[in-house]
Formats: structure tokens, sequence, C-alpha cells
């Protein structure tokens, strides 16, 4: 449904957006994550049209875009401050893009009303913007996008200026409408959670790079790169010398399938198994998260370990406790080599623990 | 935070000070509008009356100049306000080579002394024979009006969100349309505002109508130039009265939507 | 005809060219006004005064200048017009920096009431404030009736004197610097005075330490503000000042509309802009100094 090829954009000295590829297919949703200043939102503003790009193509449904203004290309987008225009009311923002093509006004006042109730928000056409919620806002917006029936809906981080609870629901809200009309749709966040959550496909970058494609738990499980491993979920994290096809890991002794050099090895808090034979250390914190609980572990050769582990683990701070990697990914020069392999004998440290 | 809030005392007698300087003149006017006679030494006129405003209203040498200095002004400032406020919107939204220097020369222009530059323009108009015509007067009062027609409309169309034209350009409209449906009612007010500002400020202009307008031109200002040293007292606050108050209401409506700090600004502070 | 655009960024694509265009649309017709209007009549005014005439025609010289120098009236009147205008200024400055301090460090009805008080000025003409001076401080003016009410009999009008104008020129002026001054005092945090207050200063040190460094850009700009309206003031010297001296923007207008002496006008503008043209570099340095830290 839409493709986008090589798509670059410069400030400056700087390239905001660096040779940016990627397709979407219809009725998917696809995340743009990254920290502020990666890029996200600029290639989201080329792929609407608003920001010109300096380099690569842009295609939806098999026409190429790159060329048109951005009031004419079939996309349409909900900004970060809802941007609700507050001299008219909110039937009359909605119906805009409808004014715009001259529908006939009977033809608008239905498309408005169903555009609202989809929404969730009957009965406030006669409303001003400035007398509903954030919330309500971003629905509006929203609806005002939806009843001129974009071929792509794009979303620059909706839902940043709202309350984490309100977000929530609002993202559900989001998917289940999403789905329901199979409506293409990229959104921008920086916030790893609600990518997770709501895309069918992430797109992470950083410093204007596309690093990784692919669905949310792929990304998780398999990341390629520092960046993506680090900056989607937790990871406990150690450099190390690889000697020979093996390293020492915290203590712990691996195996990799890669040249000599510096690797590094990241395991996931929840991928910390404890046992008899491991890595040897004290529990140091136990951070009470609700459903789990995050453990801090200080080794003996100084390093700190989190650990996730359930309820009924019921760890308590101060004991001593051998932790050992069951999942270790490594990475060399920022990217994913492959997955190390813990080794099952033990090296004794007892005599140098302190 | 409040220093002085320990003296209120001078608050309240710099606040009397205040009224009777700052007020009392205008208000000596206003009284003597309404005075039928009021001789010296009584502190209030011994008779009150409308009679003076029979008098102006029924004469045509006060009528007459009213009528042109509307006329004249309401030319003036609308044509100003139709060539500058589009510039306004050049200055705050576009990109052009040269914009800075523009802008600027704006504000020096401002640098120079109004009546110096009226005799200079006096003098080229003497050649083309433009003193004393309609016109005349009409462009060198909408030299007037430029400073404020530009700065306060620039800086509320600078004060419009982008994202705010950017949405109805993304939903469809055309690059006139965004700016005639959305671009200007939102700069609506503060656009009224610098209208009347400068409306009054060319109504009320003295210099450049006794320059270049005189003596086939006469505007009120120059009636009230002229009635302000005649014996009758009244005439001159009558016509103060009649036109000003109005003004004065009408400024004090729009004020709300003219901040301080953005004229400060428009003077470079 | 309008060519409304959104801000666009980048340089490349053909958008950008129209955008530029546009602008330059835009902005050509007050642009030409300012020229022809400004610019141009300006240049020939200077160089109509530079036209000295002689037997063979008119000649390239100073004659002129030095014609008015030699006039003792001439002279009399610029040194009136520069003493005016820079005890107006002075005047005006110091009343309106006490009020704005009082502003800035008070809170309440009381305050909000000078606030609006202070900038009553900017709603009134000049013509207006002119005779309605005439009236209160004139001969037999309302001034006067009130000081007879509490005994006082020995008031001695200003009217036609230059304390009339003088007392104008500051009534007028107070709303602008008290505006920029005080943009420029709230920009002055309260930490920062609290800070000094901590560690012992008084108030007279914080004001002359602390508070006038950081409004001094603005002092310079109501300054400039107040002395290039001030020094080309014609309607507040015409009727509240004294026959002579004249201040030059009454010269002026006496010399072109009443004499018919255009040449001379040009010279007593000239001399006027040349007097201004001090404060006004001043004033357009500082607004190109800001313009660059803005940018």
């Amino acid at each position: 449904m839409l493709n986008v090829t090589q798509l670059t954009k410069i400030f400056g000295q700087t390239k905001a957006v660096s040779d940016a590829t990627f397709e979407v297919g219809l009725g998917e949703l696809i995340c743009l994550l990254g920290p502020s200043g990666c890029g996200k939102s600029t290639l989201l503003r080329m792929i609407a049209g608003l920001t010109p790009a300096d380099g690569g193509q842009i295609a939806i449904d098999g026409q190429d875009m790159t060329a048109r203004q951005a009031n004419r290309r079939p996309t349409a987008m909900v900004f970060q401050s809802h941007a609700l225009w507050n001299h008219m009311s909110v039937a009359q923002n909605v119906s805009f893009g409808l004014r715009v093509q001259g529908l006939p006004k009977a033809v608008i006042a239905d498309k408005v009303a169903a555009a609202l109730t989809l929404v969730g928000l009957d009965g406030f056409a006669k409303r001003r913007p400035t007398e509903l919620s954030g919330g309500q806002a971003q629905r509006v917006a929203l609806a005002r996008c939806l009843v001129v029936e974009p071929k792509v809906l794009l979303m620059d981080e909706p839902f940043s200026a709202l309350d984490a609870h309100l977000r929530a629901n609002l993202r559900e809200e989001l998917k289940s409408l999403q789905r329901r009309l199979q409506l293409t749709t990229i959104f921008v966040t920086h916030d790893q959670e609600e990518a997770m959550e709501l895309a069918d496909r992430i797109v992470v970058m950083h410093a204007g790079v596309i690093e990784q494609i692919g669905p949310p738990g792929e990304l998780y499980l398999n990341p390629q790169t520092l960046t993506v491993a680090r900056f989607i979920g937790q990871m406990n994290e150690a450099t190390v010398t690889l000697c020979g096809g093996r390293a020492d890991w915290l203590g712990q002794p691996v195996s990799i399938a890669a040249p000599d050099g510096l690797v590094t090895l990241l395991c996931r808090p929840e991928d910390m198994h404890p046992g008899s034979a491991g890595i040897p250390g004290r529990i140091a914190r136990v951070i009470d998260l609700g459903p789990m609980l995050r453990v801090s572990v200080a080794t003996a050769e100084g390093a700190t370990l989190t650990w996730l582990c359930s309820r009924d683990v019921n760890p308590q701070p101060g004991a001593a406790i051998r932790l050992r990697a069951a999942r270790l990914l490594a990475f060399h020069d920022g990217r994913r080599i492959g997955t190390a392999q813990p080794l099952m004998e033990l090296r004794q440290m007892e005599s140098v623990t302190p | 935070m409040s220093i002085l809030r320990r003296a209120p005392l001078g608050g309240i007698l710099l606040l009397s000070v205040m009224a009777v300087l700052m007020v009392g003149p205008i208000l000596t006017v206003v009284v003597w509008a309404f005075a039928e006679k009021w001789r010296y030494p009584n502190l209030l006129p011994t008779v009150w009356g409308l009679k003076y405003w029979y008098v102006m209203l029924g004469r045509d040498t006060v009528i007459n100049p009213i009528v042109t200095s509307i006329a004249l002004t309401t030319v003036a400032t609308s044509l100003a306000a139709l060539i500058c406020w589009p510039a306004a919107y050049a200055f705050a939204r576009l990109r052009f080579p040269g914009r800075q220097v523009f802008l600027f020369s704006f504000v020096a222009a401002q640098a120079v002394p109004k009546f110096a530059l009226f005799v200079s323009i006096a003098v080229v108009f003497l050649r083309l024979d433009l003193i004393g015509t309609f016109w005349g007067v009409v462009f060198v009062q909408m030299l007037s009006a430029m400073l404020v027609m530009i700065w306060i409309p620039a800086a509320a169309f600078r004060g419009i969100p982008p994202a705010l034209e950017e949405a109805g350009f993304d939903l469809g409209a055309s690059r006139l349309r965004v700016f005639l449906l959305i671009t200007l009612p939102q700069a609506m007010p503060a656009l009224a505002a610098s209208y009347v500002l400068a409306y009054v400020g060319i109504l009320f202009e003295v210099d450049s109508a006794l320059l270049i307008g005189a003596p086939q031109i006469t505007t009120m200002p120059l009636v009230l130039l002229s009635s302000a040293s005649q014996v009758i007292v009244q005439e001159a606050a009558v016509l103060c009265v009649m036109i000003w108050v109005p003004c004065f209401a009408v400024l004090l409506l729009t004020r709300r939507f003219m901040s301080s700090k953005g004229i400060a600004q428009g003077f470079g502070a | 005809m309008t060519i409304a655009k959104p801000l666009a960024s980048g340089a490349k694509a053909p958008g950008a060219f129209l955008e530029q265009a546009a602008g330059l649309a835009l902005i050509a017709a007050p642009m030409a006004l300012l020229i022809t209007l400004i610019l141009l009549p300006t240049v020939a005014m200077i160089w109509g005064t530079l036209q000295v005439p002689s037997d063979s025609g008119a000649q390239f010289g100073l004659g002129r200048y030095q014609a008015f120098f030699a006039d003792a009236y001439s002279m009399a009147n610029l040194r009136y017009t520069l003493f005016q205008t820079l005890a107006s200024c002075a005047t005006a400055l110091t009343l309106s920096l006490g009020i704005a301090l009082y502003l800035r460090f008070s809170e309440g009805r009381i305050a909000t009431m000078i606030h609006a008080l202070s900038l009553f000025p900017l709603f009134v003409p000049s013509v207006v404030i002119s005779y309605a001076l005439v009236r209160f401080l004139g001969p037999n003016g309302l001034l006067q009736l009130l000081l007879e009410q509490v005994g006082f009999t020995h008031y001695r009008t200003p009217y036609l004197t230059p304390v009339g104008p003088y007392i104008a020129f500051v009534w007028e002026n107070l709303p602008l610097p008290v505006l920029v001054l005080g943009a420029g005092l709230s920009q002055v945090s309260d930490h920062a005075i609290e800070a000094a207050r901590d560690l012992g200063a008084k108030a007279p040190r914080i004001l002359v330490e602390i508070l006038l460094p950081q409004v001094r850009r603005s002092l310079l700009i109501a300054f400039a503000l107040i002395f290039l309206g001030v020094i080309g003031s014609f309607t507040v010297p015409y009727l509240l000042g004294p026959p002579a001296p004249e201040m030059l923007g009454v010269f002026m207008q006496r010399t072109l509309g009443n004499l018919r002496r255009p040449e001379e006008a040009q010279v007593q503008a000239v001399m006027l802009m040349l007097m201004a043209s001090v404060v006004s570099g001043f004033y357009i340095a500082t607004m190109l100094q800001s313009e660059r830290g803005r940018r």
C-alpha cells in the first residue's frame, strides 16, 4: 500500500533522515519508534508532504507521490497538539476536509455524524474546541481525519500530551478502530510500550537511520543492533574480550562463534535464572513492580545485574544468590553477531569473593 | 514578590497623584463640552447644557472637515491594511531573500523624525502638484499606519501554531483557502485591533494634514487646532468629546487583543 | 491574490522558489511606499539643501547650512529644541522608571489601576492632550481653580512658556517607557533579587547593581523612542509653547507653510534629522544587535 524508498532529509549539515526504506501493507499499523531527534517525525512529515524530501520516493497504492503537495496526497495527519481550530465548532472542524471537496451539505452532515460516533463523541457536534478535554480534542482530530477516508492515516505522537490512563484507553480504542476500518496507519512514538501495544510492525529509528523493522516480539527477542536492544526493554550489559571463541561474562564462561575481539553481551532481566550454578552475588534491592519484582544483584566483580522474577520467588535483600544468564545476545560494533552459549562448567570464584 | 507591600500608603498616594494628573486635563475638556457658562472662579460650570453641540453640528466649517477626515482616514487605513497585512504574513511565515533587511528597514523608517520626513515629502509634492489633494494626504497618512499595520499583524500571524495551517493543508485545502479559512480568522482579533489603532492615529494626525493637505484639504484635527486658541472654549471641547471619546471607547475594547509585550517587542524591547 | 503557504523547510523543492517569489511579491507594495515616500524624498531633500544658488546657476556647497548657522534666531530654535527634548526625555524616563519599578514589585488593585493610568496617554492623540492641557494648566484653568480651593493663589501658568510643552511631552511619553521598561524588568527574575537580599543587599544597591544593568537596553530603546518623538513635535509646542524660541517643528511649519520658503525649511529638516541621527543610529544598532541575538 505504502512504499518508502531511500527517503532522505538534510537540514544544514545533518542528515535528519538517511535513506529510509520500508513498506506498509494494507490495513497494517506500523510504528515509527525512536528517541527524540531520531528523525521519525520528519519521516512522517515527508510522507504527509508537509516537509519536502531531499531524496527518495514515496508511493501510495502504486502511484508516485513524491512530487505531490500535501493537500493532494491521500494521507491525513493527526498532530501532537490536536491542532483544532478554535474559531470553528467541532462539526465545522470535522467537516473541513469535506467542505473543501465541495460535497453537498446533507452528505457532509451525515459523514460528520458518523465520524463522531466512530470516535465516541456523539452529540459533540455543536461544541467548541475550547470546551473539550485533551482526550476529546484528540478524538475530534482523529474524526477530522477519518471523515475524509484517507488511504494512509498518519499520527504524530498524538497521545503524548495526555496522562497515562487516558493514553492507554485511547490506544486500545485506536487499535480496535483501525482494525475494524482496515485503515493503513503510521504511528510515531518515543514510548516503546506504546509501540509494542499498537504496532503490527515497528520501525526503530536512531539518528536518522532505520535500525530494524519487525513485529514487536521479533524486535524484543532478536534485536539486530545494540540501539534496538537497548531501546526496547531492559538489558544487562557487559563488554567482554573474545579469545578463541570463549569469553567470560561477569563471571560466567560463554562461547561464541565469532572472531576474536571486543563483543558486547546483553541479557534480558527475565532471562536470568537463579540456581546452584551461576554468577555469585548478593541481592541489593528488591523493587516491587506489582505483577513482577525487579531485583538488583551486586556481583562479586562489582557489576550490578537486574533480574526480573515472579512474586513467589520472594527474594530477600542481603541474601546471597547465584544467577545464570540463559540467553545472551552478542553484538560486535553495534550489530548482532549471534547468540552466546553459556558453558556448563563453573569458574570457582569463592576464593576471590570479599 | 512585593517589596512595597509594606507601604500601601505610598501606592495610594501615587495613584491619587497620577489620577489627578493623567485624567485631570481630559476631565476638564469633558466638563467644558457640557458647559454653557463657566466663569472663573467657579469650580464647576454655572450653566450646563448642550448648546455648543448644536452650534458645532450646525456649522459647515465643522461638519465638512469631519466628513473629510473620516473619508481620508477610512481610505488610508483600509488601503494600508490591504497592502500591509499580506506583507505582515510574508514576514511572519515565509522565507525569502532579504527578509531581515526589509523588515529592518521598517524599523529604521521609524527612527526618522516624522516632521522632517513630512517636510521632505511636502517639497516633493509641491513640485508634483500633489499638495492639497485628497490622494496626496492619503498616501502620506498611510505611512503613519504602516508600522502598526505590519508589526502587530506579523506578531499575530507568528503566534498561530503552524500545525493549525498544516492541518488544513493536509486535509486538502489550497494555500489560499488555508489563509482565508484558518489563518485570517485566527489572527482577526489582532488585525482588527491594529486597524483601530491605526485608524485613530490617522484620524487625529495634524502634522501631515497641515503640511500636505492645507489649504484645500481641511481635516478635523486642524479645526481642533485652530479652535483651541479661540475665545469660545467650548467649541474645541465639544469637538474633542464628540470625536475622541468614541475612539477611546473602541480602543479600550480592542486593548484585549494587543499584548503589551507584543507592542513593546515591536519597538525592540 | 495572496499565496499563503505554511512554513516550509528545506530549499531544494520547487515549492521553495515559489515561496520566495510569493514573499517578495507580498512585501512589494509597502516597500514601494517606503521607498517612494521616505527614501527618495529624503535623499532628494538632502541633495536639494546642498544646492547653493549663485549667479552661474545652482552650485554644490554648504552655503545654505552656513546661512542657518549664522542666523541667531535659527540657532536659538535649535538649542531650544535640543534642550526641551533632552529635558523631557530625562524626566519622562525617570518617572516611567519609577512607575515601572513600582509595578514590578507590587500586586493588587492599586497596581493595576496605576498600570492602566500610566498607559492612558497611549490612547490620547497629541492634539487632544495639548488642548486639554491648555484648559487644565492655562490661566483660570482647572489646576488654578483647584489650587485656589486649597488656598494657593500664586499660580503662574506654564501656558506659553517652555514649561507648558515640557509637561505635555512628559505626559505623552509616560506609557511607552513604562511598557518597554516593564518588559525589561520582568526579565529579571524574582529569584535573582531574593538572592541579593539574602546576601544583605538593600534596595538602592539592588536597584543600581542588579536591576538597572538588566534594563540598560530597555532604557536606551525607551530614550531613543521618546527623543525621536519629541524632537520633531509640532502640535504640542504650537499650542502650549512660547512664540519664541520655537521648536524646530513649529519653525519648519511656519517657514514652509506661512513664509513659503521651502529651501530654508529643507535645511531645518535636515538639521533635525542630523540631530536625531545620533540617537537613530543608536536605536538601529541596538535593534540590529537584538535581531542577531534572536537568530
